[in-house]
Parts: C-alpha cells; structure tokens; sequence
C-alpha cells in the first residue's frame, strides 16, 4: 500500500467575481482515514467540497485523487473513479422508491455499458442494493418513497446511495445537520465502520462538533476561506485560533 | 412465480377484445380502434419524455407528421413492403428528435416548452409550403401499404398489423422503464444534479430520450399510413400535440398504464366530439377542466397510492 495521501488538495483558490472564497488551500487525507473539514459559517468548506466533487471550478490549484489529477474532470467522471458525495441540502430522487434510489447508486459500474443499460439489474446488483439498505436500516422501506421518509432517513437513505457507487473515497457534506442525538450516535458507529472495515476514505465537511470529535482522525480548520488549524481532535479542541474563529476574540483567554 | 397481477388481466382482457372485434363490427369501429392504436403509440412515446425524462417536449405532432410524410411519400414512390417505410419515418423523426433534444441542454421547464413548442410551429409550416413535396395545402394522396404485394386498401386488413404493432411499442415502453435505463431517465426527472453524482451522463440522457420519443411518433406516424390514404397538415399542429399531452397528463404522468388508458379515452373523446362540430372544443375543454379539477394527478395516480398504502399494511401486519 502507497503511503502517498488519498487526496491531495494544493493551494486551491475560488474566486465569485470579486470575493475570494477559498484562499490558496492546501490539506491532505490520509487513504482510509476519516478527514473533517470544520469551521465558522461562511469559512469556504462547502466551496472547497464542491470543488473536490468537481461541481464547482477552482481558480487555481490543483486536485489529486489516488495520483489522479482530477482538477479539470467533469462532475459525472467522478463516480467511475469510486468517488462519492452528498449533498448539503439532500439531492434524492424523491419520487422514487429507496429500492430505486440505491440502486441509481450502482449506475457506474452496473450499467456502463450500452447493453447492460438496456437491460435490467442483475441479481448481483440487486443483492447489493439490498444489503445496503439493510445496512442502513431502511429495509422496511425499501418500496416507500424517499419523499415519505423522514429527514434522518433521508439523509441514511443518501449515504446508502454514495455506498452504492462502491466508492473509496466518500464525501460527506453535513451529514449531521438536523439529526437528532440518537441518529447521530448510529451515523458516527457507521461511518467509524467504513473507515475500519470498509477501508474507504471520508471527507466530511460538518457544524456538530460532537460528530467530529468523536469519529475524525484529523480536522482542517478554516476561517474566511484560509486554513486556520490542523491536527486531531485533541490538538484543534485546545487551539486558541480555533476557539477564536468559533467564538470570537478574547475567548481563548476566558 | 408468475402470478397474474391486475396489469396481466387487463391485457389478456384488451387482447380478447381486440381479437374478437373484427368478427363483429362494422369498418368504421375498426377505423376507431385503428386510430386509437396510434394514438396509443403517441402517447407512449410523450410518456418517455415528459412522463419519465421530466422533459417538456411540446412537438409530437411534428414528429407524427414527418412519420406520414416519410412512410406515405415511401410507399407511393416505391411500394416497399411497409415494415420499411414505418422504420424510414420512425429512423427520420429520432434524428430530428435527437438534434430538437439539444435544447433540453441549453433550457429547462416553461422555456423548453416554448421552444420545442416553436419548432413543432415550423415543421407544420413546412409541411404547408414544401408543395412539392407535401402537396403543401391542397393534402397528399398516398398509395395503399404494401406487404409483398398484397395492398392494405381498408380497416379490416390493416387492423392486425395496427394491433401487433402497437403491442410491440407497448412491450418496448414497459421493457424500457424496467431497465437501468428507464431507472436513469427517471434520475434526471428527479434531479439532474444528483444524477450527475452517480455518473449518469445527464445530456445523453436527455437527448436519447428526444430521439426515442420522436422515434415512437414517427412509427406512430407510419402506422397511421396503414389505414388512410390522405394526410393534411391542418391535423398536425398545435392542437395535436395538446391533445397527446392531455392524454399522458389525465392518464397519469409518469405511469405506461396511464398512457394508455388516457390515449384510450381522449381518442375516443375526441373522435366522438367531432360530430359535434362546432361545440366540439368547448365540451373537451370542460371535460378537460373537470379533470384537473378532480384528478388533478391523473386517472392511475389513486391507484399508486392504493398500491402504496397496501405495502404499508404488509409491513404492519
């Protein structure tokens, strides 16, 4: 196994016209680690995110996945790769069923070509969705709609859809937010379980601090779009910058 | 593990019917029945691209009309066994349909609407003034179909081929929708951006359902040549494709069965108002309103719930 990061993110910068989002970020996620990007509202981690993911273009710097560089691949090469990601504000196929939805999750490597996707899943592809689902405990719903579950389902329902692509690395953007303290505890043995077990790479960009503390290897903190703080969660827990973004100054010295 | 659901007895109960029909009806009931087939084929073809695709597509009638013109013109010319010419309209109408389906890339929703709604205007315009092609206002006198020299000259004999036909478009629309496909049609109905994360390449997605969609009303279009020796292109505009859409829309959006059964009723609607003459529009427009008024979600929509709460209960239970 190369001991090269899993991703590597170098001095990337994101320009809006004249604001600068991102500013000339560079950090580096170890290969089957769990990775957090953490910081105030408005930091620039939800921008360096869709960078990665390739929905939004970086004015400069690059991007690397497993040695690839992939600063300039277009969002939908990005599934091929084992790269998968949720979204901020959940992206589901609402009318769909959850069976259906899962099972779009196995698009890249279940109908690649012209006449697998002609023809139905195989029994392998639906064996897989259906573990998944179980995985995330939504097996009584595998026929409702994603639109009738309820919001922590939905957000369960889109990491069994990530998993679907077989990824290796996985990103996860607030996957927290809104949930309550017991789907929090099961969210963190999952994604604990993925990184352990399953040997795939997460990247979360996260607000509940008790969801980062507890599964991250290593933090990246970011104030006004700049990296502020990294290490692990003991290190950025105790770190007066961190605590001064997050709370103001003079707070450190409380 | 083949049990028949209520899908399964409502064809065998369509099959019945359709095969007994001829033995006891007159050529004009044959001529409805024909009619309505195509419209049928219309309807699904509409469904591949609004109902599942979620793209506005507002030119069916110009597609019908180039798989007239193109079969008819065809047949007339060089008296092919008729297979072909359907496929020559059907091929046609899929390019056009694919290149009309680049607008879909560029726009979305009430202006993709307004645009394929545009050219759906020009193609009948062209039908019009192309004389020389079309025979532009005055109509077009086609030759009978032909199949190894035998000559469709009426309902009768034209109606088994209607009929196999339109099962065959039937068969392909449920085979479609049923494959990963159909699953990522539907993906890019829900959300496009979603799509995108799970590698579903958006843009063929959308312009392979134009194609398809164009593809089934230019079959459509040549299986209308099968039973009618005259084509006007009054009967290829706007209203038209309002009446096509209609039928996807009260049948259900989303739903093949829905298609079907509304392709059914407003072809029947329809062909029974024209008797009416003049309070013709007036008496579809009111049923129209009742509709959306009462089942604004289409005549299969209570069903899908129905079906739906009843997997609820099994869960319960």
């Amino acid at each position: 196994m190369s001991t090269r990061p899993f991703l590597e993110v170098s001095g990337i910068t994101v320009r809006f016209g004249g604001l600068v989002a991102v500013n000339s970020l560079s950090f580096e996620v170890a290969r089957g680690s769990i990775h957090a990007l953490i910081g105030p509202n408005g930091a620039g981690k939800s921008t360096t995110f869709n960078c990665i993911s390739r929905y939004y273009q970086p004015t400069e710097g690059r991007i690397v996945v497993d040695g690839e560089d992939v600063t300039h691949h277009a969002p939908t090469r990005m599934a091929g790769m084992g790269i998968a990601r949720t979204f901020q504000n959940l992206e589901l196929f609402s009318d769909l069923s959850v069976y259906e939805n899962v099972l779009l999750g196995c698009h890249s490597h279940s109908a690649g070509t012209l006449g697998r996707l002609l023809r139905r899943p195989s029994g392998e592809i639906r064996d897989l969705v259906d573990s998944l689902i179980e995985r995330v405990g939504l097996t009584h719903d595998r026929e409702t709609r994603a639109r009738e579950l309820d919001f922590g389902h939905q957000k369960l329902l889109e990491i069994a859809r990530a998993l679907a692509l077989k990824p290796r690395l996985l990103l996860l953007d607030e996957p927290a937010a809104g949930l309550r303290n017991r789907d929090i505890e099961n969210l963190d043995h999952l994604l604990t379980e993925l990184a352990e077990k399953d040997g795939i790479t997460v990247l979360l960009v996260e607000h509940v601090m008790q969801l980062v503390m507890s599964i991250s290897d290593r933090i990246t903190v970011m104030s006004f779009g700049q990296k502020i703080a990294e290490g692990t969660p003991k290190e950025i827990s105790g770190n007066p910058a961190v605590i001064e973004a997050y709370l103001g100054k003079g707070a450190a010295h409380v | 593990m083949k049990t028949m659901t209520r899908d399964h007895w409502a064809l065998l109960a369509g099959a019945a019917l359709l095969l007994l029909l001829p033995f006891t009806v007159s050529g004009y009931v044959l001529y409805v029945v024909n009619l309505l087939m195509v419209f049928v084929v219309l309807a699904l073809g509409l469904h591949v691209v609004i109902g599942e695709t979620g793209q506005f597509a507002l030119a069916h009638a110009a597609f019908f009309g180039i798989g007239i013109y193109t079969a008819g013109i065809i047949n007339t010319a060089w008296h092919p066994p008729f297979l072909v010419s359907i496929v020559a309209g059907g091929l046609l109408s899929a390019v056009l349909g694919y290149l009309i389906g680049y607008l879909a890339l560029r726009m979305r929703d009430i202006y993709l609407a307004l645009a394929t709604f545009a050219f759906g205007e020009a193609m009948q315009w062209v039908f019009l003034s192309w004389e020389k092609v079309t025979g532009g206002s005055n109509g077009m006198k086609m030759d009978p179909a032909e199949l190894f020299g035998y000559k469709l000259t009426n309902d009768l004999q034209a109606y088994p081929f209607v009929i196999v036909l339109t099962g065959l478009m039937l068969w392909l629309t449920v085979a479609l929708a049923r494959s990963q496909y159909g699953s990522s049609l539907r993906a890019v109905r829900e959300s496009d951006v979603a799509a995108m994360a799970m590698g579903i390449n958006v843009k063929a997605m959308k312009q392979s359902a134009f194609a398809i969609s164009a593809a089934f009303a230019g079959i459509a279009g040549g299986m209308y040549t099968l039973f009618t020796s005259f084509i006007h292109p009054e009967s290829l505009g706007f209203q038209t494709t309002i009446l096509i859409l209609t039928m996807v829309v009260v049948g259900g959006m989303g739903s093949v069965r829905g298609a079907v059964a509304g392709a059914i009723a407003f072809g029947l609607i329809s062909e029974l108002l024209r008797q009416l003459m003049s309070v013709q529009e007036i008496i579809y427009g009111l049923i129209l309103m009742g509709f959306m008024m009462f089942k604004p979600k289409g005549l299969f929509a209570d069903r899908n719930r129905r079906v739906a709460r009843k997997a609820m209960e099994a869960r319960k239970a």
